[in-house]
């Protein structure tokens, strides 16, 4: 049989338009499983490269950076379902609020009573000991059906914070794996103390699990701090009609000098919580989630639509000494979130780039313990992301070049919109290796998902479906 | 292979009809949803549920035009190496190109660009068909005839 040539050059053209795909998927195939320590690709933010890598054989073992007080205790109980689609904790989602003083020792021990893919617990804005830091993969392995992991920390910071699950998140925090934890200053806020946890249920946004209007046992006259919590994929704009009030905290932060407003949107992003403060007027007030919800205070009283402007944090407040000198920064980061067609473990798409590597190939950002560190975080993908760094705070320098004037302005959960730039710094002063990822958790689980790795601190644990870890 | 050709052109046809649809029913279905008391801001857009009838539509438009009539226009233009088509080569070419300039207009978030999303949508259709009428005539090349003595 007589090969025809023009069957040839029709095979040799397939190959030329094929190859290159099957080659590039092939490439992005993601072992079974992998350590995060493997991850990425190195930067050490213009500092020289000490030891952080585990072929020597030494270091500290993330399991081992554990908190050393060790009381008082608050001790508590969390057992986790799948019923159908939701994910409850003691039979509730969200999950029952952990409230605790500061100072007292929180201990948490999760039970995976019926959550097939297993579960773990993130504290997330508590900046905790790297062990109790709840990333499956990284800091522990996902507890399976029937097992426990005990959580322990020491409750330093005040303010209002929430846990959820850190093993396929994207899903298990979606239905319900998660709920509040308010740390409390010894004697109170001086003020009535309301917990809003929002979070969208099958397309329903509820208050503290309960959709519409949720009414707060309050009476006119009464001093109210209000400590939203964003549990969804997006920022959320908060309004408060019928009262002026005040923005008193910012992820867990308190904000220095907060001046009174009126008419204007709080954005609170994926992840971020805001304390307003208000005096409950005779007409009664509402605290407006998106307009889709909210939080009525006192008598009711009618909505309102979102105010034209948005309160900028980072000219509001007083400003006050940060404890250390950003400009004495020893390493520098950047964090460009882009975006570009390609393949991520093996599957096409349009996926997230960081510092243009698609990945795995994101940073690996190292420092050592007391470094300054300062990251520039700029989005050029089209979309915005809520960026959440593990177990530190950041303190806003500027935005899109605009240096900060306001009160300091410290984030776990920072909104960046797409043709945004933000810089913040933060010292390095709590050893571990922590995940720095879009709080979109879908975002996260397409791969826009960083880390950030101590110098001489190594894992046990495995990233992977080998591995039964899957943090994103 | 012409009738895998034509088969796959008129597919794109056919994809590029439901996309228009599917986005039309989206729009129509977001408007009730907000006069009827609806609000959709960031978080609520992200939460991955169908809050109203229509949402759907904007969710076939993304998955169908992000990876199935790519991966269509691709299989085209191996099938038009192996079927002789008149034009048959350029003008699945042409589609892959118009496809890879409509995916990049679709997620670029520069609404006006939409409006030039909405007109290579019709050249895509029209390109499509007349790449579809193309393997409709009669064979050609060599081969065809060498097909036809057989
Ligand atoms: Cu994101």
């Amino acid at each position: 049989m007589r090969v025809r040539p023009r069957f040839v050059i029709a095979v040799g053209a397939t190959l030329v338009v094929l190859a290159p795909l099957a080659w590039l998927q092939q490439a992005s195939l993601l072992p079974g499983s992998y350590s995060v320590m493997d991850m990425g690709v190195v930067d050490t933010g213009g500092a020289a490269l000490g030891h952080h890598r585990h072929e020597d054989g030494v270091g500290r073992g993330v399991d081992t950076i554990v908190e050393t007080a060790t009381d008082p205790v608050v001790h508590v109980e969390l057992a986790a379902r799948k019923d159908g689609d939701r994910y409850t904790l003691n039979g509730t989602s969200p999950g029952p609020e952990i409230r605790v003083e500061q100072g007292q020792l929180v201990e948490v021990r999760l039970v995976n009573e019926s959550v097939p893919d297993g579960a773990t617990l993130h504290w997330h804005g508590v900046d905790v000991p790297n062990s109790a830091d709840g990333v499956a993969g990284v800091t522990q392995d996902a507890v399976p059906v029937g097992g426990s992991f005990t959580y322990r920390f020491l409750a330093r910071q005040v303010g209002t914070f929430w846990y959820h699950s850190h093993q396929l998140s994207h899903e298990q925090v979606r239905n319900g794996l998660l709920g509040a934890i308010v740390i409390t200053p010894p004697g109170g806020v001086g003020a009535t103390d309301v917990t809003a946890l929002v979070h969208i249920y099958d397309g329903t946004r509820t208050v503290n699990g309960r959709a519409g209007d949720s009414p707060a046992a309050v009476g006119p006259g009464e001093r109210v701090r209000v400590r939203v919590v964003n549990t969804d994929e997006g920022p959320m704009p908060v309004w408060v009609s019928g009262s002026e009030f005040r923005l008193v905290a910012i992820d867990g932060t308190e904000v220095q000098g907060p001046t009174p407003v009126r008419d204007v949107a709080v954005l609170v992003t994926a992840g971020a919580r805001a304390d307003l403060e208000l005096v409950v007027p005779p007409g009664g007030a509402r605290v407006e989630m998106g307009g889709s919800a909210a939080l009525v205070l006192g008598a009711a009283s009618a909505r309102t639509s979102r105010p034209a402007r948005t309160l900028d944090p980072l000219s509001y407040g007083t400003p006050a000494d940060i404890g250390f000198d950003p400009a004495a920064a020893n390493r520098r980061f950047d964090y460009v979130i882009g975006r570009r067609p390609g393949f991520v473990d093996g599957w096409p798409g349009v996926w997230w780039t960081i510092n243009g590597g698609m990945f795995p190939d994101v940073p690996m950002f190292v420092v050592a313990e007391g470094d300054v560190v300062r990251m520039r975080i700029e989005n050029t993908s089209g979309e915005v992301h809520p960026m959440h760094l593990h177990g530190h705070h950041a303190v806003v320098l500027s935005h899109n070049g605009v240096a900060a004037t306001g009160s300091p302005w410290w984030v776990d959960s920072l909104d960046v919109p797409d043709g945004e730039m933000y810089e913040v710094a933060f010292r390095a002063d709590n050893p571990g290796i922590w995940v720095d990822h879009c709080h979109n958790l879908p975002h996260a689980a397409e791969g826009l998902m960083a880390h950030l790795m101590y110098e001489g601190v190594t894992t046990p644990y495995r990233v992977g479906h080998e591995a039964g870890n899957t943090p994103e | 292979m012409r009738t895998t050709y034509r088969v796959l052109a008129y597919l794109i046809v056919f994809l590029v009809v439901v996309q228009a649809a599917a986005i039309a029913y989206f729009i129509a279905g977001l408007g009730e949803w907000i006069m009827g008391g609806g609000v959709l801001d960031a978080a609520t857009m992200e939460s991955e549920s169908t809050f109203f009838p229509g949402l759907i539509g904007i969710i076939i438009h993304g998955m169908s035009g992000t990876y199935l009539i790519p991966a269509v226009a691709l299989a085209l233009l191996v099938v038009a190496f192996f079927a002789q088509v008149p034009r048959g080569v350029m003008w699945a070419g042409v589609l892959v190109g118009l496809i890879a300039v409509q995916v990049a207009l679709g997620i670029a978030h520069v609404p006006v660009l939409a409006l030039l999303h909405g007109i290579v949508a019709l050249a895509i259709l029209v390109v499509a068909l007349i790449a579809a009428r193309a393997a409709s005539g009669a064979p050609v090349g060599p081969a065809a005839r060498a097909d036809a003595v057989a």
